[in-house]
């Protein structure tokens, strides 16, 4: 089993420290990508990952060695911060460009419409979080997301329950 | 009344959806008489007096596109940056329109939204949601204007109530999911809408399969 962590948090941070040690002792082979320093913009919408250049964002920054590790992975955790009880603006500006991963394609799953995934593989995606949020919220809404992806949600968890985080995949 | 209504679009105006909804609503809105205001998130530039906007007006809607289950990562740091309101008297409502078809698609933003008022100091005014808009500004002004017509009447209740009327809300949501036939309907046509969507990507310049791969190891 190895895992991308992908650490939104600056990186000297006691709690990102904190769960990159007790993530590294679960799994055989980690990577972790701090995106405090990296250049990433937000997702512009203007749609050519889906009908331009299928499968590339448009915009040429520090993102492109992110999406091309989702697919090196068994798994990727998000350590991120919170605010109006979510995850905050730099997570969530990340997890909008994820969506090349889709195709234009759209098929129904489970009876409701989703984008044709683009690669085979079946991610796992989970969030490890700091500060005040809505954990139940937070369970539902990666889920959400995780369904829009062909993936499967590891669950969303407070720093102080990172013991809890389980990753048999 | 006056309404400051805010995009939280990332797409520049000239080709954003939700512009073109807000355009639309803003012609029923102001069949009552009132008037408004748009700021544009896309505009960062814009900000400070968006900011300003929102803390001097007591009716505010925001209008803005789904982005994966939730609200743009932009319209976020927007969100952050605001200092929640220490007077009451402000109502805040949301707009939000996405790419799905099912009013369901959009119930898990709706859920964060709800709780946005009373972290800013402000009331609810509702959250009305409407699938189906992606290909409002890919398919020609035609399609386009007849995609968004239904904003006309959605902005001209808005003006009646100041706030999204329950019956609104509940008329456009629609469907909150698909039925049984649209799905085999659906199903029946995916090869067109496959063709469809490939005719459009090549129009725009597209050389690849739509379904390419391009980081399969
Ligand atoms: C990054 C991104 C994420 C999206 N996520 C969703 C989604 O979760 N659900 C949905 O129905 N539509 C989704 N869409 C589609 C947009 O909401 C839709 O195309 C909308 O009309 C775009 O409005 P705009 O032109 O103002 O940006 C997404 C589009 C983008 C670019």
């Amino acid at each position: 089993m190895n895992l991308l962590i992908i650490n939104t948090l600056p990186e000297a941070e006691p709690a990102a420290q904190q769960v990159i040690c007790a993530l590294a002792e679960k799994v055989d082979e980690y990577r972790v990508i701090h995106t405090a320093a990296m250049r990433i913009a937000p997702c512009v919408g203007c749609n050519c990952c889906w009908l331009k250049t299928p499968g590339v964002c448009a915009l040429k920054d520090d993102y492109e060695q992110i999406l091309k590790a989702y697919l090196e992975y068994d798994a990727a955790i998000f350590i991120s911060g919170t605010s109006l009880g979510f995850i905050d603006h730099r997570t969530k500006n990340l997890i909008d460009r994820s969506i090349p991963l889709g195709t234009m394609y759209t098929h129904i799953v489970n009876g409701q419409m989703r984008h044709v995934p683009r690669y085979d593989k079946v991610f796992h995606f989970g969030l490890i979080y700091t500060g005040e949020a809505d954990r139940e919220y937070l369970e539902l809404w990666l889920k959400r997301f995780a369904l829009n992806f062909n993936s499967v949600s590891i669950g969303a968890f407070p720093v102080e329950k990172i013991q809890e985080v389980s990753l048999c995949i | 009344m006056h309404l400051t209504i805010i995009s939280g679009a990332t797409r520049p105006r000239e080709r954003s959806n939700t512009a073109k909804i807000i355009s639309v609503f803003l012609t029923g809105f102001q069949k009552c008489g009132h008037t408004a205001e748009v700021w544009y998130l896309s505009d960062r530039t814009s900000w400070a007096g968006t900011r300003a906007a929102f803390c001097e007006n007591s009716n505010i809607l925001f209008a803005l596109p789904l982005y994966v289950e939730n609200v743009p990562g932009t319209m976020l740091e927007f969100l952050e940056s605001l200092p929640p309101k220490t007077t009451s008297g402000t109502r805040l409502s949301f707009l939000v329109q996405g790419g799905f078809p099912e009013a369901s698609q959009g119930r898990c933003c709706e859920c964060f939204l709800k709780t946005l008022p009373e972290q800013l100091g402000c009331a609810y005014g509702g959250t009305l949601i409407r699938g189906d808009m992606f290909s409002t500004g890919l398919l020609g002004k035609k399609h386009g204007s007849k995609m968004v017509q239904p904003f006309i009447e959605i902005g001209h209740s808005f003006g009646k109530y100041g706030y999204f009327h329950e019956s609104i809300i509940v008329e456009y949501a629609s469907p909150e999911y698909l039925s049984e036939k649209q799905i085999r309907q659906f199903q029946r046509l995916s090869k067109f809408s496959r063709w469809l969507m490939d005719i459009i990507a090549k129009r725009l310049g597209c050389t690849e399969r739509l379904d390419a791969m391009p980081y399969d190891k």
